[in-house]
């Protein structure tokens, strides 16, 4: 079973299709208006997410990541009270979520880079946006004992 | 871009800024709008009202949310004015995207606005001590070395040489902050200890010391989260060596982000020290900017005083104590609340996304809601006092007469027993 956010795809087939989704928009606004829309479409968990054992310190916005092992995958739930927050962790699920914890922790993550994000989000946003990968990265780790 | 917007002159703004029908914008960068005059202009500071939004963050992705918390609204005129064409042709782009639709330029802030004595301009009172990377840039010795001409420049940060040496501004020396206070207290260090490691950088009373630190994502699950807050090392360290009685204390705005965005060039080597024989003044030469644990009582009791928290508000309502050494969790009765942002090692309720220090009077508009006002003394303290020293220091920019910081903070006043404390959402607060 995969995660419900990957589809079935593998990590670099995710990240390709990040990339040629977003790498394609050179308008700021247009940009920033899509990921207002993946993360209103975000599928996010109930309330309960919503507490200070999942939040993730240094977003600009509040962060929630909660990671369950499930059948030697994790599954990954996450929130924001931010859309655009929520929209940058929709990204994130498309690579991490239902991934095995090996798979997560060999991946080199370059959808930020390669589709101009991490340079035009803001630094502080930016710095959430590597605090949410660290976050999800340590979960890998734990899952595997590591 | 510019010459499709409709253009004020300075009497049309001027009638405008009178019936506060016009959202005025200024695009220059952060530090012109604190005060600093970057192009020479006679007089520096803002358009009074005029809110910060340099062109820079125009290369923002996020930018409209930063135009949203500053509560600038489409359906109203926005006036940009900037230092030339290309500032306000930028800004105007993004908010023509973002759907603005009524928008006006006004050219003449450094034609006319600035060199009319008549006209307004408001500025941060100190904001000398509070630095732009260019200013910094045009001190420092050409081919590196230690900083010349009474200027002593430090990158500080607290067990993390290594944040140091993979790259710093030219010319700066390392400052761990356990030189300056005590790992047993958290406290600034004694008198004759602050004197001897300030000696040790070659800084006396009347040395000009820039301190700035790098930001790199601390995470409240580190062991050390303060070894990746460098820039609130550096208000730390400010904190010290005005208290210690250091006359020229300055931060680079930003720290070391507002460096590399500026694209200057960043060192490896290390220069030497030269260190001084004499400090020239006794230590502390001002000693009423730390308050104690008595004064911080006094203060509890007074009607014209404030404790104020500068913390989070899991710590402030006892979800959390903030710190992985301290067990205690709550607040001290009677603290007033000034938020700091998300956690023990984060101020984003004082910086801008950039991490510049945000507009003094959202700053001081807040405070204001929570009775921190400027006829107060008004002593700031956290767990430890990195975050208390960086609201300080902004009170202290803003020429605020009776600031301190209550230096033991939450990790001295649960230490002891008999001192009360409180949890759970206070009376009048909304949860």
């Amino acid at each position: 079973m995969t995660g419900a956010q990957t589809e079935g795809r593998s990590i670099e087939a995710a990240q390709d299709g990040i990339v040629a989704e977003l790498g394609g928009i050179d308008d700021l606004m247009e940009k920033y208006e899509h990921l207002i829309r993946l993360g209103r479409e975000l599928r996010v968990p109930g309330p309960d997410i919503r507490r200070d054992e999942h939040s993730v310190a240094g977003c600009q916005s509040r962060v929630w990541i909660r990671t369950e092992l499930r059948d030697g995958r994790l599954h990954i739930a996450a929130d924001s009270d931010a859309t655009i927050t929520r929209g940058i962790i929709a990204l994130l699920l498309r690579v991490f979520d239902g991934r095995t914890p090996d798979e997560i922790l060999a991946t080199e993550l370059r959808v930020f880079e390669a589709t101009g994000l991490q340079a035009q989000l803001s630094p502080a946003r930016a710095n959430g946006l590597v605090a949410m990968v660290r976050r999800i990265r340590q979960e890998a780790a734990a899952a595997t004992g590591g | 871009m510019t010459e499709r917007l409709g253009r004020l002159s300075t009497r049309e703004l001027r009638d405008r800024l009178g019936d506060g029908a016009a959202q005025v914008v200024d695009a220059r960068p952060i530090d012109a709008w604190n005060g600093w005059r970057l192009r020479g202009e006679p007089r520096g500071g803002h358009i009074p009202g005029a809110r910060a939004l340099p062109a820079k963050w125009s290369g923002y992705l996020d930018w409209i949310e930063i135009v949203r918390s500053k509560g600038i609204r489409p359906d109203r005129e926005v006036v940009l004015y900037g230092y030339d064409e290309d500032e306000i042709a930028r800004v105007a782009e993004r908010f023509r995207g973002a759907g603005y639709e009524r928008l006006a330029a006004y050219d003449g802030f450094m034609a006319e606005w600035s060199p009319d004595e008549a006209l307004p301009l408001d500025r941060l009172a100190r904001h000398e001590h509070l630095v732009p990377a260019s200013w910094l840039a045009d001190r420092l010795p050409a081919g590196g070395g230690a900083a010349d001409g009474g200027l002593v420049l430090c990158h500080a940060h607290y067990r993390n040489r290594g944040d140091y040496e993979k790259g710093h501004i030219p010319g700066a020396l390392p400052l761990d902050t356990l030189l300056l206070e005590s790992p047993e207290t958290w406290n600034r260090r004694s008198p004759d200890e602050v004197r001897e490691a300030l000696l040790g950088l070659g800084i006396t009373a009347g040395s000009t010391v820039v301190l700035y630190g790098r930001y790199s994502f601390p995470d409240n699950r580190d062991p050390f989260p303060g070894s990746s807050a460098g820039q609130l090392a550096a208000f730390r360290c400010a904190f010290i060596m005005l208290w210690a009685g250091v006359r020229d204390v300055r931060v680079l705005n930003g720290g070391f982000q507002s460096w590399t965005d500026a694209g200057l060039e960043v060192s490896t080597e290390e220069p030497q020290a030269r260190p001084a024989s004499e400090f020239g003044a006794d230590v502390p030469g001002a000693p009423e900017l730390a308050a104690d644990l008595p004064e911080a009582k006094e203060i509890l009791a007074s009607p014209d005083a404030n404790l104020v928290s500068v913390r989070s508000w899991p710590e402030y309502i006892g979800e959390v104590s903030g710190y992985n050494y301290i067990e205690k969790t709550g607040r001290i009765p009677g603290s007033v609340f000034g938020n700091c942002g998300s956690d023990a090692y984060h101020m984003e309720n004082y910086r801008n996304l950039d991490h510049t220090t945000r507009e003094y009077h959202e700053i001081a508009a807040a405070w204001e809601s929570a009775g921190i006002t400027p006829d107060r003394r008004n002593a700031f303290y956290c767990g430890t006092g990195w975050r208390g020293s960086e609201a300080f220091f902004n009170a202290w920019l803003m020429g605020w007469p009776r600031v301190a910081v209550y230096d033991g903070g939450w990790f001295e006043w649960s230490s002891d027993p008999a001192n009360p404390f409180e949890t759970g959402v206070p009376p009048g607060h909304a949860a």
